[in-house]
């Protein structure tokens, strides 16, 4: 490959103003991604060239701090949700994206936030996030599944994670290891095709086969002082656990969004009978435009490291989960058999809102992690 | 349009929708499965083509235009033709907090309503006790269970309400009427917050150090660590609470050294010498007040604790209790939009918040901007709100100056 090729693909483009940006993602979004949803839904298709385009429109960058100042969290939410409307998928992948970019910029290592971040916010690179494990580790809910081993200029690392998201033999994830031997973590850039990694299929879903989810096999995968993300791991994650949880919030308003407009889009010929049912779209709306406007707000401050503000964040992404589980089924329960077709959105909906619901920090997770922060500190 | 008159006009593309399953035939885009291709008008489709995805036939295809969704929502009046289930449906009362406040609205507004669907929200165990007993049961030295006037699920059954217990409330959706919990999301047509306040520790004081006594939880795992020995134990802050617990720490056989900032205890009734009083009470007892110096850092050394002061003094102490005062946690408060001034600003006849459908009483509300954390008024408010929210007679809350009295045993104190 010419150098010069890699040059010109990895120039940052300038971010568009907010409104361009959200235009070209509908743009991309109403159009091929709707032609392939179906076919991501349920076929596995990983649409990495409409990655790609939402990449290069700044989609999944808005949030990253670039020459022209401090990054725009709301309006990366905002494109995850333009996407998530049409395809829950691929607002998931887009949150794997924007968080694995996070991670770059957040690191201080030269080595990634040179020319890997610049690819990666081209698209050029594109890569996911293995911190559903370490996140539960975290919260105290389950023990971690990376262990690295100090060597001569890095580390070892062994171990298998399920279900990683966005990845493919040339992607790449932010992974999380506790270091034997001590009670502190590493985290770092982990390559699908570095040698001691293997990517191995995962049995299939009921819903969004296509994010390019794999489980991660490592055996003595050699980690050097490059590919650090964050050593000891720990002060990063508490920096940067706000800003990652709050992202996700772009999914849960799409795919709400999309539910409410399946409800309005029967009301011509239903709501005669609709208006018997418990949730209309009227009023899921005020309640999906209340928690926009409380995520707005937040994204202002989305690496106020407080526990009272992380509180906050864990607080709206679980409404966000709550309400797309509530406005999926209710939209369902609108549009009666023809919500049912297998070839409807609407069904494929519901699937979509469970899974917000369930991916790592699942509700219940939530809930938990709330209890355990809101819980006043004593002597032990 | 077409301005100039001279090419032929193409019409508009149209949709026409199945009557019997909702797809939609968009001119457009024709039906490419059945061979129909795009642009292909709806008039010329042959009369044996079907429904793609249902199989019924071109007659049951009426024309369609894709609604608007501000357009159709005019068209409901307020929410709808008729007001949705989720509406309709009793959600009751909520009350947030198990402390006195919390079970004092739950009995006077069952009084009021035997009806009424009541929950009751806690972040503790929801047991009933008497929080001004904590301190004196460390003087005559009560077991812990004896503390407890009811258990909180015999006092839930007995005023038929549900108790969540453990449970934190974390925010509200005013609009929606919602109360979101770490234990789901529970509606509400009036809601009471009733969660009083928090202990207020100053940065200097790490929480992992020194204890605060607002609660039985936390009394009963000082107990614990204080044990059946005497102790030594420094309390930071001689108001009213501080010095209370000194006294009752003093009666129980342990060893007191209790700072302020100010030269004398009780400093706020300073007028009424209630410090010098105070100190003339306790000349028998194991206190040593040291007035005048502020905590400059608190640090665990071995196997106790030391306490600097910015002037340089140093104690150790085996335990360390901080009462510096309280503050109202703000959390809910904001995500309902209440007007706060110091705590939950409120009415100060009707108790109610600048949200309608919201009260507040107790130790989380202000009136004027100023607090009045204590017991008196706790059941004349509870009646206050029970009364409006039961549509009885109104009952207004009437402010009356509140009588302290120091509970120190060689001399109790009544301070105005």
């Amino acid at each position: 490959m010419n150098p010069a090729d890699i040059l010109h693909e990895c120039v940052v483009p300038t971010l568009p103003p907010a409104d361009e940006l959200l235009a070209a993602v509908r743009s991309v979004a109403q159009g091929q991604l709707k032609q392939q949803v179906d076919a991501i839904d349920r076929q596995g298709l990983y649409p990495h060239a409409i990655l790609k385009e939402l990449a290069k429109a700044g989609a999944m960058s808005a949030h990253l701090d670039s020459p022209q100042g401090s990054g725009d969290y709301f309006l990366a939410i905002q494109a995850m949700a333009e996407a998530s409307k049409v395809c829950g998928a691929t607002g998931f992948m887009m949150w794997c994206q924007a968080v694995c970019g996070l991670y770059l910029q957040q690191s201080g290592n030269p080595a990634l936030m040179g020319d890997v971040l610049t690819r990666h916010v081209a698209g050029v690179g594109m890569g996911g996030t293995a911190l559903s494990n370490p996140m539960k580790s975290y919260a105290q809910i389950e023990s971690l599944l990376l262990k690295a081993t100090k060597v001569d200029g890095g580390y070892l690392v062994n171990g298998t994670l399920p279900w990683v998201s966005n990845l493919q033999a040339d992607h790449y994830c932010g992974a999380i290891a506790a270091v034997a031997g001590s009670s502190t973590e590493v985290m770092f850039l982990l390559r699908c095709n570095a040698p001691g990694v293997a990517l191995r299929e995962c049995p299939s879903f009921s819903a969004m086969e296509g994010t390019g989810t794999y489980a991660l096999r490592l055996q003595d995968h050699f980690v050097g002082a490059n590919d650090i993300i964050a050593d000891p791991a720990k002060p990063y994650i508490a920096r940067i656990r706000a800003a990652f949880v709050m992202l996700q919030c772009g999914m849960a308003v799409g795919i709400t969004q999309g539910a409410i407009e399946s409800m309005w889009a029967v009301e011509p010929q239903l709501g005669h009978v609709n208006q018997y049912l418990e949730d209309r779209p009227d009023t899921l709306q005020a309640e999906l435009n209340a928690l926009v406007a409380r995520v707005r707000k937040m994204a202002q401050t989305p690496f106020d490291s407080s526990n009272e503000f992380f509180i906050d964040v864990l607080d709206a992404r679980a409404h966000g989960a709550e309400l797309c589980l509530r406005a999926s089924q209710s939209a369902l329960m609108h549009q009666g058999a023809r919500g049912y077709l297998m070839s409807s959105d609407v069904q494929r909906r519901v699937r979509e809102a469970h899974f917000v619901a369930i991916v790592t920090p699942a509700i219940k997770h939530l809930r938990m992690e709330i209890a355990r922060l809101s819980a006043e500190e004593m002597p032990a | 349009m077409n301005p100039e008159g001279t090419s032929p006009v193409i019409a508009e593309f149209l949709q026409f929708i199945c009557r019997a399953c909702g797809l939609i035939y968009d001119e457009a885009v024709g039906d490419a499965d059945s061979g129909l291709a795009a642009g292909t008008r709806f008039t010329d489709i042959p009369d044996d083509w079907a429904c793609p995805l249902c199989g019924v036939t071109k007659s049951d295809f009426d024309p369609y235009t894709p609604p608007s969704p501000d357009a159709l929502c005019a068209k409901l009046p307020g929410c709808g033709p008729v007001v949705s289930i989720r509406q309709r449906h009793r959600a009751g009362v909520l009350i947030v907090g198990a402390g006195r406040a919390g079970w004092q609205m739950a009995e006077h507004l069952r009084a009021a309503d035997a009806d009424v669907p009541i929950t009751l929200v806690t972040s503790c165990a929801g047991d009933v006790y008497d929080k001004p007993l904590l301190s004196v049961a460390m003087a005559r030295q009560l077991a812990p269970e004896k503390l407890v006037r009811e258990g909180g699920t015999s006092a839930a059954a007995r005023l038929n309400l549900r108790l969540l217990a453990h449970t934190h409330a974390i925010s509200i959706s005013a609009d929606s009427k919602q109360l979101r919990t770490t234990r789901g999301t529970l509606r509400y047509d009036q809601l009471v917050l009733a969660h009083g306040a928090q202990s207020a520790l100053p940065t200097t004081l790490p929480a992992s150090l020194c204890w605060r006594i607002n609660h039985l939880g936390a009394y009963l795992r000082l107990r614990a660590a204080l044990g059946d020995s005497p102790k030594n134990v420094l309390i930071i802050g001689a108001g009213l609470i501080g010095s209370e617990l000194a006294n009752d720490l003093a009666l129980g056989g342990h060893h007191i050294v209790l700072l302020d900032v100010q030269a004398e205890p009780l400093a706020r009734w300073q007028d009424m010498q209630a410090g010098r009083q105070v100190l003339q009470a306790w000349k028998t007892l194991p206190i040593r007040f040291v007035g005048g110096v502020k905590v400059a850092t608190v640090e665990k050394v071995a196997s106790c604790i030391r306490v600097t002061t910015e002037c340089g003094q140093q104690f150790e102490a085996d335990q360390v209790i901080a009462a510096t005062g309280l503050q109202t946690p703000s959390r809910l408060a904001q995500s309902a939009g209440l007007a706060w001034r110091s705590g939950i600003s409120v009415d100060p006849k009707t108790l109610s918040t600048s949200q309608p459908a919201i009260h507040a009483m107790g130790d989380c509300i202000t009136i004027d901007g100023q607090p009045s954390r204590y017991i008196e008024p706790i059941a004349r408010q509870a009646k206050t709100i029970a009364a409006a929210i039961a549509c009885c007679e109104p009952e207004p809350y009437e402010q009356r100056p509140v009588v302290v009295r120091v509970k120190t045993t060689s001399m109790p104190l009544t301070l105005h």
